[in-house]
């Protein structure tokens, strides 16, 4: 399926400064009209040869540029239950990486003037989101000490406490992505979403992006769910055994109940940079601009500042010892 | 260089606001020691000589200028300060006042003795100040012994962690450098004497460097590697409500025990009338609050 504009058959695609669909050739707004041809061998708009891959649910054709939404990825089981739209645009997403290499000062000097853009898409992966019921069932001895003097004699005081706590946490949309293409520990490291902006699903979302069908089922995605679950819960039942010296636990039952998940498409900007003969690879959350990616780092530029800091931290501490020794 | 700048920003603000402060305290302790001309009112004690170069480890012109440096500390100080150079066994002396005295020991009785019997004292017969001895001479052990004795004022102010500390100074060049370690005995009685004296902390030279070592290592460490990014979510971030709930929390008291255990006096924090030491001997030994190298 293509989108095209009414008024002069342009590829109408989504614009996300705008929050709505865009004629980029008339600039007129929300006058797309929706032509249901679909082929995932042809591109509907100039016939042209497409490559794509077993996942792809919408593309760019190559020859044209016309942003095509492949309908058998986004209906029947691949229908996607929720879709977050892209609120950064193209400038934004590229301005918010700028801001994070400046920020980021080990990069070598020439890096942002060498670097090369390879390739940048916006992309809508798929994510399947968990719903948890978690009961966390604990029983532990806790110990308080106080010490005190009297003469010189030191007194030691141990209190034994019997630790009883009963949890229950309802977890919403814990988020995995389904994408083989994108590395999980990136993907991680993207979150949050701010869910509030989800919303049902419409294809129109996905023109002027790239986007997948989930490449693994709910199921066989489930374990790394699982553990963000037990990994919260474990942190929050920790924040509550507070004021405890030690505690030993001898009862720890955690039950987490799923409550079903749901299938969307979370916003994703890449860039590709080469530098040097290697490529890097950015991702940019498309909603809210955190930008993950690991840049090159100037090995020279961090033994100098590591002798600074050894310089300076060295005088401070010759100066506060002579103050101590004055004092 | 900006960027440079824009990153320590902070450490270099840190530094200058201790240098500052040393600065100030500096010129405060300048002051004091300005201000300071004690008199000598101790008019029995008529030994006038305060170098005494037995083991004549010193040129003429040397002594003479420990002379006029001790002549002005003493005034500042309000202390005797005595320099004893030796270069004979004092077995036999020292077991004259002391028979069980052990060979560490005879420097100590060598440093009190001449103390005592020649009225020494900024104030009074056995008053104020402080006698270093250094004797060239190997004892039984082999070793040669060195005895910093304070007395009076100098006792009062003086912990054994300082007396390490002093003893630390002179001989860091007692070997190759005699003037200058006894310069640096004066100098750091005066320095000591005149110090506000809250913290008896003897921080040993190389610990700045450590320091500044292992931040410079730990900052490379985490600079090493580029990170791809910060977690940014919490335990509660998937969490509906923003909070678990908690339908049984209970924290119930069983039982307490006591003990109880004796608090050693510890040496480190105490005043010590003196500290003695060994050095050329090739280290282990301790005497005093002393430590050997």
């Amino acid at each position: 399926m293509i989108y095209k504009c009414k008024n002069c058959g342009g590829n109408a695609i989504y614009a996300p400064e705008k929050g709505r669909m865009y004629c980029p050739h008339c600039e007129s707004e929300d006058s797309e009209e929706q032509n249901p041809d679909d082929s995932l061998e042809r591109c509907v708009n100039c016939g042209a040869p497409l490559e794509i891959t077993d996942y792809t649910s919408a593309c760019k054709c190559q020859h044209c540029g016309a942003y095509l939404i492949f309908n058998e990825r986004v209906e029947g089981v691949y229908e996607p239950h929720l879709v977050l739209p892209f609120r950064i645009g193209r400038q934004a997403a590229a301005a918010a990486l700028d801001q994070e290499f400046s920020r980021r000062i080990f990069a070598p000097s020439d890096f942002m003037s060498a670097k090369s853009l390879q390739k940048m898409e916006g992309t809508y992966v798929p994510f399947w989101l968990y719903d948890y019921d978690a009961d966390y069932d604990y029983a532990g001895e806790g110990t308080k000490v106080r010490t005190w003097r009297s003469g010189n004699t030191e007194y030691t005081e141990t209190s034994y406490f019997d630790v009883q706590r009963r949890m229950n946490v309802d977890f919403n949309r814990i988020p995995v992505d389904a994408s083989y293409a994108m590395e999980d520990g990136a993907m991680d490291l993207m979150e949050p979403y701010d869910y509030q902006a989800l919303m049902d699903f419409a294809p129109k979302y996905m023109s002027g992006f790239y986007g997948e069908v989930y490449n693994q089922k709910a199921k066989e995605l489930e374990e790394r769910a699982l553990q963000k679950a037990r990994l919260s819960s474990e942190q929050l039942m920790q924040a509550s055994l507070t004021g405890y010296v030690t505690m030993r636990a001898y009862r720890k039952n955690l039950k987490l109940n799923g409550r079903g998940e749901h299938y969307a498409l979370l916003p994703v900007w890449q860039y590709f940079y080469r530098y040097k003969d290697q490529v890097y690879e950015y991702h940019v959350n498309g909603q809210t601009g955190k930008v993950v990616g690991v840049t090159p780092v100037s090995r020279a530029k961090v033994l100098l500042y590591a002798a600074s800091v050894f310089a300076v931290a060295t005088a401070a501490c010759q100066i506060a010892v002579q103050i101590l020794d004055i004092l | 260089m900006k960027e440079y700048i824009r990153y320590f920003k902070w450490l270099y603000i840190i530094l200058a606001a201790l240098a500052g402060l040393f600065l100030l305290l500096q010129v405060g302790h300048w002051g004091t020691a300005k201000a300071r001309n004690h008199q000598r009112t101790n008019t029995t004690c008529t030994v006038t000589e305060r170098v005494f170069d037995k083991a004549d480890v010193l040129t003429d012109k040397q002594e003479k200028k420990l002379r006029e440096l001790i002549s002005k500390r003493e005034k500042q100080t309000g202390c005797d300060i005595v320099l004893i150079t030796l270069k004979e066994p004092l077995a036999e002396f020292a077991r004259m006042y002391e028979p069980n005295a052990a060979s560490s020991e005879y420097v100590r009785v060598y440093a009190e003795q001449f103390w005592e019997q020649n009225g020494m004292g900024y104030d009074k017969p056995d008053g104020d100040g402080v006698i270093l001895v250094d004797n060239y001479s190997r004892e039984d052990d082999g070793k040669i012994h060195t005895y910093f004795s304070t007395n009076g004022r100098a006792f009062e102010a003086y912990y054994t962690e300082d007396i390490d500390r002093l003893l630390d100074n002179v001989y860091s060049c007692v070997e190759r450098d005699p003037y200058r370690a006894y310069k640096r005995y004066v100098n750091t009685f005066y320095h000591d004497m005149l110090g506000w004296r809250t913290f008896h902390v003897s921080v040993p030279g190389s610990v700045p460097w450590a320091i500044g070592l292992i931040s410079a290592v730990i900052f490379m460490f985490l600079n090493w590697r580029s990170r791809k990014g910060t977690k940014t979510t919490t335990a509660t971030t998937y969490v509906a409500g923003g909070q678990p709930v908690f339908r049984v929390q209970t924290d119930r008291f069983l039982r307490k025990t006591v003990t109880q255990r004796k608090i050693e006096s510890s040496s480190s924090g105490g005043r010590s009338g003196g500290g003695g030491r060994s050095h050329g001997g090739g280290g282990g030994h301790h005497g005093g609050g002393g430590r050997s190298r």
